[in-house]
């Protein structure tokens, strides 16, 4: 836009550099904060660490057993991850682009959860985990997850295969395809940039869980990153070895922030998608 | 010409033997793609929701046997002034959360969007990326920040000359509230100003020029043209602004487990520590409390409803 530049603009670049540092400067801090010593840490907020103390990492990873709980994170993260896209894509197509009878009951069976809450089921549904024998159990939670809402995935997976044209299938059933094959060869290669978005919305949210696993979780020896790191805090009321909390949170950090890097245009462009959902 | 039938005649078997492979192919189909995800739903997600209403009339600690009281948790509930004083809490949050998070991020996306500064699109990435953390990450880095002894906010008010003397922000009831909206608002602009960004880019640049034309200033723009044509989008942002903050529970929890003495206890952690606490573990009278919150929510939704109107505007 041709507008000339007024005093005004320097205010409002100031309004977005400051709400930049807003969120660089924590960051980077905590990061400086991991690589001193405890006494530095205590000493001064501002200064730098005289040696970057990489072994508060090292420490960091054996104090809170961070190599069980990543394999922990990895396990649960991935198999939903696999698992609960490949079902929802399956899910989606269904609904979209099959006929069947019970299709419209279903889906606005499915509508409904709209309009729940959730947060008041978290005891009922902690007493059938229960009841299943689910508690305690990484693969408890991800059958929690694989099965459970999906909505807002169905929906933009479902939007996603209904943008694609009828006459795909039509074309390949005369050709002798079975839907198995048109499903895995036609739908999903071309569903893909929807596959896609959801898988990386699945991962950004079941890495960030933390009700779910603390609720669920009863043994340190399941924990996953997330509780892991909040029981460590709890923990550091007592130590006091601050730097090695940091060193822990940094790490807790990593996967998400490269998730972001790489996947940052994904990220952004299909975080509208989802405002659809209202 | 009889030809053509006496092949169609030999085909007619082989084709009905084709449709009834295709239909059972059909059939394990739809087993295999809506038996388990949606099976799944009804018994994890519908069931759940169905059962909190009758939780809500027992009394029941999960391990005895239930007993069945009928209404009397919700007559203790209206009884518990902790539940008002977590109610009000959540008033509180409610009508600052959400309010900051649009205002920031209505002004953000604007500069973004209408200022042609350099650099934008990697002002919106950046701005999103408190989004992609997790609850636990952004509390335990405000945790720091708040901390007394090595804390950012101290030292950064020490550098303006104010001396705060190890004041912890989180352990004082008269700040601890107040201190828990600055990381919800942080963790929640990006998402909005990226929503806020694409509705404003489908603006026509006409309608600005125009009324750059006409000598309207910057604010005229925003709140003439800018702010009316994005009024269904704030709206349901707000919706879904005003029900996550009556909903959220995990930060305070991480934060400052509703205290010092209760003081920043909201009603989902209310709910929460009356089913898994430590000492008590009520999950009918929980359940009660669930089915308050849920009874609040849809309020909360038609108040949204009614207060900002859903107007249209063509352009």
């Amino acid at each position: 836009m041709k507008e000339h530049r007024t005093a005004f603009d320097l205010i409002w670049w100031v309004v977005l550099a400051a709400w930049s540092l807003s969120i660089l400067f924590p960051v980077v801090w905590v990061i400086y904060e991991s690589l001193k010593t405890n006494q530095e840490f205590f000493q001064n907020v501002w200064t730098l660490p005289e040696t970057l103390n990489w072994g508060n990492y090292l420490s960091a990873w054996e104090r809170f057993k961070l190599g069980t709980t990543l394999l922990n994170t990895l396990y649960y993260v991935g198999a939903s991850l696999v698992i609960g896209t490949f079902l929802t894509s399956l899910n989606a197509y269904a609904l979209t682009r099959m006929n069947f009878r019970g299709r419209k009951l279903i889906w606005s069976l499915i509508m409904l959860s709209l309009f729940l809450p959730g947060i008041n089921a978290l005891i009922p549904q902690y007493i059938l985990m229960r009841d299943l024998h689910l508690t305690n159990s990484l693969t408890g939670l991800i059958i929690l997850d694989v099965l459970g809402e999906n909505v807002f995935f169905l929906m933009l997976l479902g939007g996603f295969m209904q943008s694609l044209p009828m006459e795909l299938e039509e074309s390949a059933k005369i050709d002798g395809a079975s839907l198995f094959k048109i499903f895995s060869r036609i739908i999903m290669p071309l569903a893909m940039p929807g596959v896609i978005t959801v898988a990386i919305f699945k991962f950004l949210g079941l890495y960030n869980t933390f009700l779910q696993p603390f609720i669920y979780l009863s043994d340190s020896s399941k924990y996953t990153i997330g509780v892991n790191i909040y029981q460590a805090n709890m923990r550091m009321q007592y130590t006091n070895d601050w730097v090695t909390l940091f060193s822990g949170v940094v790490i807790t950090m990593i996967p998400s922030l490269i998730v972001f890097i790489i996947c940052q245009r994904w990220i952004v462009e299909g975080a509208t998608m989802g405002s659809v959902k209202g | 010409m009889t030809k053509n039938s006496s092949t169609l005649t030999s085909a007619r078997p082989k084709l009905s033997q084709q449709l009834q492979k295709a239909s059972f192919q059909k059939t394990v189909f739809l087993l295999i793609a809506i038996v388990p995800t949606f099976g799944g739903y009804l018994l994890f997600g519908l069931y759940p929701n169905l059962m909190s209403v009758y939780y809500s009339l027992l009394k029941w600690n999960g391990i005895t046997k239930p007993k069945f009281i009928g209404l009397q948790n919700y007559v203790n509930m209206f009884q518990d002034k902790y539940v008002w004083r977590a109610l009000l809490h959540n008033l509180f949050f409610m009508a600052t959360v959400p309010f900051f998070i649009l205002a920031i991020s209505v002004l953000l996306a604007y500069l973004l969007t209408n200022k042609g500064y350099k650099g934008t699109s990697l002002l919106k990435v950046l701005f999103f990326f408190p989004n992609v953390l997790s609850t636990v990450v952004v509390s335990l880095l405000w945790a720091f920040i708040y901390d007394g002894s090595f804390g950012l906010l101290n030292a950064l008010l020490k550098l303006i000359g104010i001396d705060m003397q190890g004041y912890y922000w989180l352990g004082d009831a008269r700040t601890a509230l107040t201190a828990l909206v600055p990381p919800s608002v942080w963790a929640g602009v990006g998402l909005y100003v990226v929503i806020f960004v694409n509705a404003m880019t489908t603006i026509p640049k006409s309608l600005y020029e125009s009324a750059i034309l006409e000598g309207a200033g910057n604010m005229t723009r925003l709140f003439r043209i800018t702010l009316p044509l994005m009024t269904p989008i704030i709206r349901v942002s707000a919706i879904f602004l005003v029900l996550g903050t009556l909903k959220t529970l995990d930060m305070v929890l991480i934060l400052t487990r509703g205290g010092p003495a209760g003081s920043t206890d909201v009603i989902g952690l209310y709910m929460f520590n009356m089913a898994f606490g430590e000492q008590v573990r009520s999950y009918g009278y929980a359940s009660a409390i669930g089915m308050f919150l849920f009874v609040i929510l849809v309020g909360a939704k038609l108040a949204v409803d009614k207060l900002l109107p859903n107007r249209e505007y063509e352009y």
